[in-house]
């Protein structure tokens, strides 16, 4: 019996799926790169503060343990009070004894400046981002204590699971190049200076 | 065999010997290195004098203490009032700057009164100008060295045919004579009477009551009276369990045939004969209503019923007063948190027909910045509410000719219907462009309203002829 030329065997067939997939994977990556020069941006994902409802989800939602969401403090927004919302709990004795303090894991340290200052600051080592101090704030302060996501410790998920769950909508992608949504103008001021 | 023994062993004592807590910090008080407090100065009350220019007026009315001529918020002028805007905005009288501060005017017969602090002098300064032209007539106070803790100044004067008496934000009450600024006499609560200074500075503003000045003062009394002409203190309220004084002002009410100054303290609240032969003594008192922060001062309502609140989370009180014999006996009614019902943090609410309006902090949950209206019978039942697209902020509200008047803290003043089943309103507008923090209450007299932010104080003509 005569053998029948295919002319297009299983080795062939092989051949040309391999030949397509690295074709395609290096004018995907070429057309990624070109697309990214185009732009210039890259973007990670940070908390608008003045959205944030501080419902305690970014202390549990998070990928990582602790959570890359931390407490930060715009200091030219604070009012340096004794009476501090954020730092103090509803009708607590004005001293640092833990029985007075909201911060579930005494992650602000409270040190008294001069008559009648005190100043706050937050240890991230301690913070869990549980915004309990930012609810505090928020309510009763100027708003100078407020979340956000910490680019040193954030893995920059490609669908961020804090996000998923926020119930207002107060996380999203920004430019990586503009990392961070700080209250005040500190930030800013630096950058002047 | 032996060597799992060995480690066993070793494993159990580092397990029994190690500390796991080594590293952890307690939290005690005292971490904060709070310091002593600030050393009492001696001040020269009325040291500095300045007369500008003087002026007549013919004007009649007035608004000559913080809450109106009633103590109850509402200006029962005669004279008819704008209901709506004109298109470029109120007409603005004139407009001043201002220490930073919620310090708010009285009004007298054509001249306005507010104690003001001087930035570039360093003085507590009490600041006379005409109602009508805004021109500043003359200034009388004394230096003091402030730090800006939330600005600086805070209270309204009061004002009686003769005298002005002013209360700084360090607890210097000051007399002068009203048509000059003529110095009378000043008193040093703090240091007279060994007592602290409210957090954030003294928000209490002091009484006329007759021929003389009720203040309260906290430390080795509670409240005292001095005799306006002399300064002679004319009867102290022992203060027994050394409450402070708190941002709350002392509010007369005739409960009963029995004439009583009410008194909301960080402690406690009590009730204090105004007159008689008891005049001074405490007349009843509790501590079931005791909070760090009270701003609010009470609202005495016909029925003996009186309401209480506060920020900071505390929320509302009522109380029920009663006579039993020849005292009285108090009775908690209410206490509730401030999502539970009405509860304010700075100002105090108004009373329009039997029923109490309010705006509610910001941890009042959905109804939270809100306006509302409560029953009269149950304070935590809100009739209405302004809606969740008309918040406000700690801006203060007024009644008058049958209008309600609210300053958003952007300086927007909002003009509406009071009524007990809705809420109506009928315009706003922002008043300063870049108005902040415009929480020192409104005054109204012959047609002309009175409102500030953190740095200017302006004066509208709202009449709606002149």
């Amino acid at each position: 019996m005569e053998k029948k030329d295919k002319g297009y065997n299983r080795r062939d067939f092989i051949n040309n799926g391999i030949r397509l997939a690295l074709g395609a994977t290096v004018a995907g990556t070429a057309a990624f790169t070109l697309s990214r020069s185009a732009t210039g941006k890259d973007y990670v994902w940070q908390i608008d503060p003045f959205k944030c409802t501080q419902c305690g989800r970014c202390a549990t939602e998070c990928v990582r343990s602790e959570s890359a969401v931390k407490c930060v403090h715009a200091f030219d927004l604070c009012g340096y009070c004794d009476v501090c919302s954020g730092y103090l709990k509803p009708g607590a004795k004005l001293e640092t004894g833990a029985e007075n303090q909201l911060c579930p894991t005494a992650a602000i340290q409270r040190k008294y400046i001069e008559e009648p200052y005190f100043e706050y600051i937050i240890d991230e080592e301690l913070c869990i981002g549980c915004g309990k101090c930012v609810k505090g704030c928020s309510a009763f302060g100027n708003g100078s204590l407020h979340l956000q996501i910490r680019h040193d410790l954030c893995l920059n998920c490609n669908q961020c699971s804090i996000a998923a769950s926020c119930p207002s909508d107060a996380i999203s992608r920004v430019p990586a190049d503009e990392p961070y949504l700080i209250k005040g103008d500190f930030t800013k001021g630096e950058e002047k200076g | 065999m032996g060597l799992l023994v060995l480690t066993g062993v070793v494993s159990l004592g580092w397990w029994m010997v190690r500390d796991p807590v080594s590293e952890f910090v307690t939290s005690e008080p005292g971490m904060d290195n709070r310091g002593a407090g600030a050393v009492i100065a001696d001040i020269d009350i009325g040291a500095y004098f300045e007369s500008m220019k003087v002026v007549e007026s013919s004007l009649q009315e007035s608004w000559p203490r913080f809450r109106g001529a009633s103590y109850d918020n509402i200006c029962r002028s005669p004279i008819p009032l704008i209901e709506s805007f004109p298109k470029e905005g109120p007409r603005i009288k004139w407009k001043v700057e201002m220490g930073e501060g919620y310090a708010a005017a009285a009004i007298y017969k054509g001249f306005v009164y507010v104690l003001d602090y001087d930035e570039t002098e360093r003085a507590d300064v009490l600041r006379c100008f005409s109602l009508e032209e805004g021109t500043e007539l003359w200034r009388r106070g004394y230096y003091i060295n402030l730090k800006r803790n939330h600005g600086m100044s805070r209270t309204i004067p009061a004002v009686s045919d003769d005298y002005v008496v002013t209360i700084g934000p360090r607890n210097h009450v000051m007399c002068v004579r009203r048509q000059d600024g003529a110095f009378v006499w000043g008193l040093n609560v703090e240091k007279e009477f060994k007592s602290e200074i409210p957090q954030w500075y003294s928000g209490q503003c002091p009484l006329i009551d007759r021929n003389r000045a009720i203040i309260a003062t906290g430390g080795s009394a509670l409240v005292v009276a001095v005799d306006l002409a002399s300064g002679d203190i004319l009867w102290e309220t022992p203060n027994e369990q050394q409450w402070l004084v708190s941002h709350s002002s002392i509010m007369p009410f005739e409960f009963q045939g029995t004439n009583m100054y009410v008194y909301s303290a960080s402690g406690g609240v009590c009730g204090i004969a105004a007159d008689g032969p008891e005049e001074g003594t405490i007349l009843w008192e509790t501590r079931a209503w005791n909070h760090l922060v009270v701003a609010p001062s009470p609202v005495c309502l016909p029925d003996g019923k009186i309401f209480l609140t506060a920020g900071y989370g505390a929320g509302s009180m009522v109380l029920q007063l009663s006579k039993s014999g020849s005292g009285f006996s108090v009775d908690v009614l209410q206490e509730y948190a401030p999502r539970e019902g009405l509860a304010c943090e700075q100002q105090t609410p108004v009373v329009f027909e039997g029923h109490l309006l309010g705006i509610l902090p910001k941890d009042a949950g959905p109804l939270r910045n809100q306006l509302v209206c409560v029953h009269p019978d149950d304070f935590t039942k809100v009739i209405w509410s302004s809606g969740s697209d008309k918040r406000f902020g700690l801006g203060p509200y007024m009644i008058a000719d049958n209008k309600l008047f609210i300053v958003n803290d952007d300086a927007t003043l909002t003009i509406a219907r009071p009524g007990t089943s809705k809420y109506i309103e009928l315009d706003s507008y922002r008043v300063l462009e870049d108005g902040r923090d415009a929480w020192g209450p409104i005054a109204v007299a012959d047609g002309y309203l009175i409102m500030r932010d953190a740095t200017t104080m302006v004066c509208l003509d709202m009449a709606r002829e002149r």
